[in-house]
């Protein structure tokens, strides 16, 4: 649902001379997959055993109870990070400028909500404005 | 077109009615909350980078095997980057 809500708004992202990148700690033959369903405009980036998250601050590790319902459930996450915990990145947004410093940052320990695509839009027209300005 | 919040409220309230086509009990339901809750609680939303940081930069292999950069993407700055959980 994310990654269509950010699809909405790549070509005005685009526009401004900026781009989107999702990273994830999936292997690539399941980003391949959804790369296509969903037809993406921007990569998804395969975040081999959260080592990116981890700098980022992101990781956490299911608790054994919700490991074993999400197992109870046919999940098989082991299998689609190549690792036997069940560790995941907390969802975040962060918007980074050209001086890699970080403009922008939206974390969430409950995944269920996630930043308005149309409000990282308008910081992205606010920073790209601001680094026209300098440059 | 709905804002990704009203989007993502209309899923959740499917998902805990218990109903069709997800169909899950109360208490599995009660037990995903209760995650949430304690994870809220740690306080790892603090522990995360935040605005002024340094963003560490990466080399990661796109869905098609492409080897991406951080510097080069951030050559077409600014950058838009995502966590996503995954498509389960």
């Amino acid at each position: 649902m994310e990654l269509e809500a950010l699809k909405e708004i790549d070509s005005q992202v685009q526009e401004l001379g900026a781009r989107i990148v999702v990273l994830t700690p999936e292997l690539e033959r399941y980003t391949r997959a959804l790369h296509n369903k969903l037809n993406l405009p921007f990569d998804i980036l395969t975040d081999l055993h959260l080592q990116i998250a981890e700098q980022f601050g992101l990781v956490f590790t299911f608790p054994d109870y919700l490991r074993d319902l999400y197992k109870s459930w046919g999940s098989i996450l082991d299998r689609f990070h190549d690792e036997s915990e069940y560790r995941l990145p907390m969802p975040a947004r962060y918007i980074i400028d050209s001086n890699n410093v970080i403009r922008a940052a939206d974390v969430n320990a409950d995944y269920t909500i996630r930043p308005e695509p149309s409000e990282t839009l308008k910081l992205l027209r606010e920073i790209a404005r601001s680094e026209r300005r300098t440059s | 077109m709905s804002n990704l919040k009203d989007r993502l409220e209309e899923f959740k309230k499917t998902f805990e009615s218990g109903g069709p086509p997800y169909n899950v009990p109360p208490d599995k339901i009660a037990t995903m909350h209760r995650a949430t809750a304690e994870l809220k609680a740690s306080g790892i939303e603090g522990h995360a980078l935040k605005i002024g940081d340094r963003a560490p930069d990466f080399v990661l292999f796109n869905q098609d095997h492409v080897e991406v950069s951080s510097k080069d993407l951030l050559r077409k700055a600014p950058v838009v980057v995502s966590f996503f959980r995954g498509h389960w």
